[in-house]
């Protein structure tokens, strides 16, 4: 049945309406003073531990890499550049230049069409997002940092948490494992 | 008539958008609201007020303009997908849905079934999260300090879905040409289900504290009324003008994706008030709501298929559908990154949460478009401020902002 | 050694002394601390957040409040040049003090020994100075020279006119059923749990909302209200003079409590003043403050429920439901002591 218009009008208010009015408003405030359903993240005592497939910081595995630059050209903030690297050839013993990506953190949006266009699967993204540079140009990888999961220091010193949807409550914490999977 | 305000100036002789003149005397008081305001968003309202009553008002707008137009025409196809998220970011997905669909009917391609439903999914999990969100900055213009924090703790209930589903909070990236991303992982309809039932809980409680609460019906009720037929006049879209008795939604009179098989209605109010336009939030909330249902049902029904165009699938290695069958990430061919597009021309039009948006679309052959013109849902509500604040005491003001929903960066591109 | 002692005793007893700075000003701006993180905290739980939490976690961020206070102490105050000077400097302080002096007013004891001053008329008086405050808050707006400013000053002027008569009546009420202005004759009145606001429930509401619009509490609160004005007639203030004036509004509402309770919740009742300091003057204090803590905290809880009426709609229900109501009460007032029941 395709999508139809139905035609709805504002409740008029009836006499007693403003006193149950009042009365409702009040009760409902009370109900949640006592019983606030809360499930604020008490950061960084607890981090919320992002699920598999969060889009986080982006992480290369330079022998996958075949140099193909794709993961550069369809960046949308350039923050994918290329670098050219001489590698010796396995096979032959021969040097030779090879080109590899590096990553601007200062530019990057986390679109994830990087890890999603590389035809070999050289890219990752870690899930956690939170990570402090100290500065503009520690935020720049080069070819070594970029091989490497980038540190994430409120995984030391929190508990991991992880939200679950819940029907009454809305959200619900509950504890998670540091490493793998939940706990119960 | 519920719609006119008490101790409202000429407020009859309003008919045509810039038919009501008065003259301005010389003893105006001439306040600026924004945009440093906290009562503004990114926007200046000028208002001229005869004691408590304004006499004029001039939405000044364009204080978060980034040249996105221009912008789009400097990059590759793809690459203006995040970038035009960026207008209405918690609304990424309508928002960027009707540009993905100009560019494929250029192509000359259509999204396989089961990446429309995923579009639909995201689509309306993003609009009851910017409903939420418009429903929060209006609480806390009236002074309702809990109608701001519940809809934005609801939000998140929304925004854990939406990045459970596409790996980030609000920048999702999601529909790409030819398709969406990621498949729905497991467990997800589950959630969402017990989300929906979670919603219309809240729902109720929103009730009892905002929506029926009497200070809050004193506050709205005949309050920026907008006619019907200034609504028509000035162009105003989304709940704002079905708020005003018209029977427009891009959804139902253009249907795009799988909205023609879905079952839901489109509720219009017919008092065009701003409490009106509260009311028609919560029922499209609701609406939308059902919407999510019958597409949980369908995703549950149906197996993992693909969600590309065969176009960008038939030719995918092996290991893309590895991933795609393990993981539900579709990965991208890296034709995506060189893409080029027939000549031509498009135009396509989205519902999103603030009203139309449309995108006209011009490909002249090569690998960046020729042009991108969009025309965003604020940018034509934001013109009703000048037509409907004369006449309003200066404490309407937040109210009438408010119940408009005005996104600045959504307006001002 | 001893000598010493009792002298600062003696001092301290000295009723004006105690009366006006001990329960006119360090009590009440203790409680109004501790309101104010009690208003906070309270919103919080109904909004289903936290609230105050890190400053202290173990006392659930009890010191939050001492923490924003010192802040606000070393915070500049800056006075901006295009202002009236003297009176932009002195008006929120004038306000402070004016909105402290009604605690001379009110008994806090029925032993005369006691007594800061004669408690003849005392209940006019209380709220004769209890009206002052508002006008200095006008001052202050139009003093800072600035639009929003003057606006919130306009508005806290409309409520002035409108909110005035009703608590003043309300209050005249508690006259009109004991025939006395006498405020420890009008607790004496109340023995043996007959208290007002269960004798005259009506002028206890209307009272209780006249005392929200005045405080510009929820949903009253239209002359600072953030989305319009800034923060009223207080938008130019900074620093420790911003923190006098939202101080000197909690302060204002205190003495209204104070009133109130004194007025419809029986006093010192159910505890009886007995002999000296202890048992004739600081334990039935302390009974009239937790009272009007309580009180305090219903008003607090406002905030969390409701958004603010508009200024007209304000002044509507002041004129149009509340003074009719008042004056219900009133005549409510005047047929029980008719008839003899009080």
């Amino acid at each position: 049945m395709p999508p139809r218009p139905v035609e709805k009008h504002v409740h008029p208010r009836g006499i007693f309406s403003r006193f149950k009015g009042n009365l409702e408003a009040i009760a409902i405030g009370v109900k949640y003073f006592f019983d606030p359903k809360r499930s604020t993240l008490i950061y960084p005592k607890e981090y919320i531990k992002l699920r598999e497939g969060y889009r986080g910081f982006i992480v290369l595995v330079k022998n996958k890499c075949i140099s193909c630059s794709s993961c550069a050209r369809i960046c949308p903030a350039a923050a994918m550049k290329m670098v050219k690297v001489p590698v010796t050839d396995p096979k032959t013993g021969k040097q030779r230049i090879k080109k590899f990506p590096v990553i601007n953190y200062n530019r990057c949006i986390f679109c994830g069409y990087c890890v999603d266009v590389c035809p070999t699967e050289a890219l990752y993204h870690v899930p956690y997002h939170d990570i402090v540079y100290e500065s503009m140009e520690e935020a720049v990888t080069d070819l070594e940092s970029f091989q490497k999961e980038p540190e994430y220091k409120t995984a030391k010193e929190g508990l991991p948490v992880r939200y679950i949807v819940d029907e009454v409550k809305g959200l619900v914490k509950i504890r998670v494992k540091k490493e793998g999977g939940e706990k119960k | 008539m519920s719609g006119i305000v008490r101790g409202t100036v000429g407020f009859n002789d309003l008919k045509l958008p810039g038919a009501w003149t008065r003259k301005i005397g010389k003893d105006l008081y001439e306040v600026f609201i924004g945009p440093q305001h906290p009562g503004s968003g990114h926007m200046r309202i000028i208002i001229r007020v005869d004691g408590d009553i304004i006499v004029e008002a001039e939405p000044d707008m364009g204080y978060v303009h980034r040249t996105m137009e221009k912008l789009s025409e400097v990059r590759t196809w793809i690459k203006s997908i995040p970038l035009f998220e960026r207008m209405a970011i918690h609304d990424a997905c309508n928002v960027t849905l009707p540009y993905v669909r100009a560019v494929e009917k250029l192509l000359g391609i259509e999204a396989p079934e089961r990446a429309k439903y995923l579009r639909v999914l995201l689509c309306e999990i993003n609009r009851i999260a910017a409903f939420l969100y418009g429903f929060g900055i209006f609480g806390v213009f009236l002074g309702h300090s809990t109608m701001y924090m519940w809809p934005f703790g609801d939000r998140e209930v929304w925004v854990e879905l939406a990045e459970w589903l596409t790996g980030a909070r609000l920048t999702h990236t999601y529909p790409v040409f030819g398709g969406v991303r990621r498949d729905v992982p497991a467990g997800f309809t589950d959630a969402l289900r017990k989300a929906i039932r979670y919603m219309r809980r809240r729902l109720e409680d929103y009730r009892k504290i905002f929506v029926d609460n009497p200070v809050i019906r004193s506050r709205l009720e005949g309050v920026g009324y907008i006619p019907r037929n200034l609504a028509i006049e000035l162009g105003i879209t989304g709940p704002n003008l079905r708020a005003s008795g018209v029977k427009y939604d891009v959804r139902m009179n253009h249907p795009y994706e799988v909205y023609d098989q879905l079952d839901f209605e489109i509720p219009v109010f017919q008092e065009g008030d701003a409490y009106a336009r509260v009311l028609q939030r919560v029922e499209e909330i609701k609406q939308s709501l059902r919407i999510l249902e019958q597409v949980a049902d369908w995703l549950d029904k149906h197996e993992r298929s693909p969600i590309l165009h065969d176009r960008f699938w038939k030719t995918a290695p092996p290991l893309y559908k590895k991933v795609f069958q393990e993981q539900g990430r579709a990965k991208l061919m890296a034709v995506y990154a060189i893409l080029k597009v027939p000549k031509g021309k498009a135009y396509e039009r989205g519902e999103t949460a603030r009203g139309e948006i449309s995108y006209y679309v011009e490909s002249d052959g090569k690998n960046t478009p020729y042009r991108v013109r969009i025309h965003s849902a604020s940018a034509r509500n934001a013109l009703v401020y000048k037509y409907i604040l004369p006449g309003h005491r200066v404490m309407d003001l937040p109210a009438i902002y408010g119940s408009i929903d005005y996104f600045p960066p959504e307006a001002d591109r | 050694m001893t000598g010493w002692v009792e002298a600062i005793i003696k001092i301290i007893e000295w009723p004006p002394l105690w009366q006006l700075v001990v329960l006119g000003l360090i009590a009440p701006l203790a409680v109004v601390i501790y309101i104010l993180w009690f208003e906070r905290k309270t919103a919080a739980r109904v909004q289903r957040r936290i609230g105050p939490y890190h400053v202290s976690p173990r006392i659930a961020g009890g010191l939050q409040l001492l923490a924003d206070l010192i802040r606000y102490s070393f915070q500049e105050v800056i006075i901006p040049k295009t202002v009236d000077k003297a009176a932009f400097i002195s008006a929120p302080l004038i306000a402070l003090i004016l909105s402290i002096l009604p605690v001379v007013a009110i008994p806090f004891t029925d032993v005369p020994k006691w007594f800061p001053l004669p408690m003849d008329y005392s209940l006019i008086l209380a709220l004769a100075l209890v009206t002052l405050s508002p006008l200095f808050i006008i001052v202050a707006g139009w003093a800072s020279n600035n639009k929003f400013a003057i606006i919130g000053g306009m508005r806290e002027a409309y409520l002035i006119v409108s909110y005035e008569i009703i608590a003043i009546l309300s209050f005249l009420a508690a006259t009109a059923m004991t025939g006395t202005y006498n405020l420890v004759d009008i607790v004496h009145a109340q023995t043996g749990w007959k208290w007002f606001i269960v004798l005259n429930p009506l002028a206890f509401f209307t009272a209780f909302v006249g005392v929200l619009l005045s405080t510009s509490g929820f949903p009253f609160e239209i002359a600072e209200s953030e989305h319009e004005v800034v923060a009223g007639a207080f938008t130019e203030y900074s620093g420790l003079m911003y923190g006098i004036n939202m101080g000197a509004a909690y302060l204002k509402r205190m003495i209204y409590s104070l009133l109130l309770t004194v007025v419809f919740l029986g006093g010192w009742y159910p505890l009886k003043p007995g002999e000296g300091f202890i048992w004739g003057y600081l334990a039935p204090s302390i009974v009239i403050f937790i009272k009007a803590t309580i009180l305090m905290m219903i008003f607090s809880f406002f905030r969390a429920v409701y958004g603010r009426y508009r200024l007209d709609q304000a002044i509507e229900i002041a004129w149009k439901i509340l003074f009719p109501l008042t004056v219900i009460a009133f005549g409510l007032g005047l047929l029980e002591a008719y008839y003899g029941i009080i």
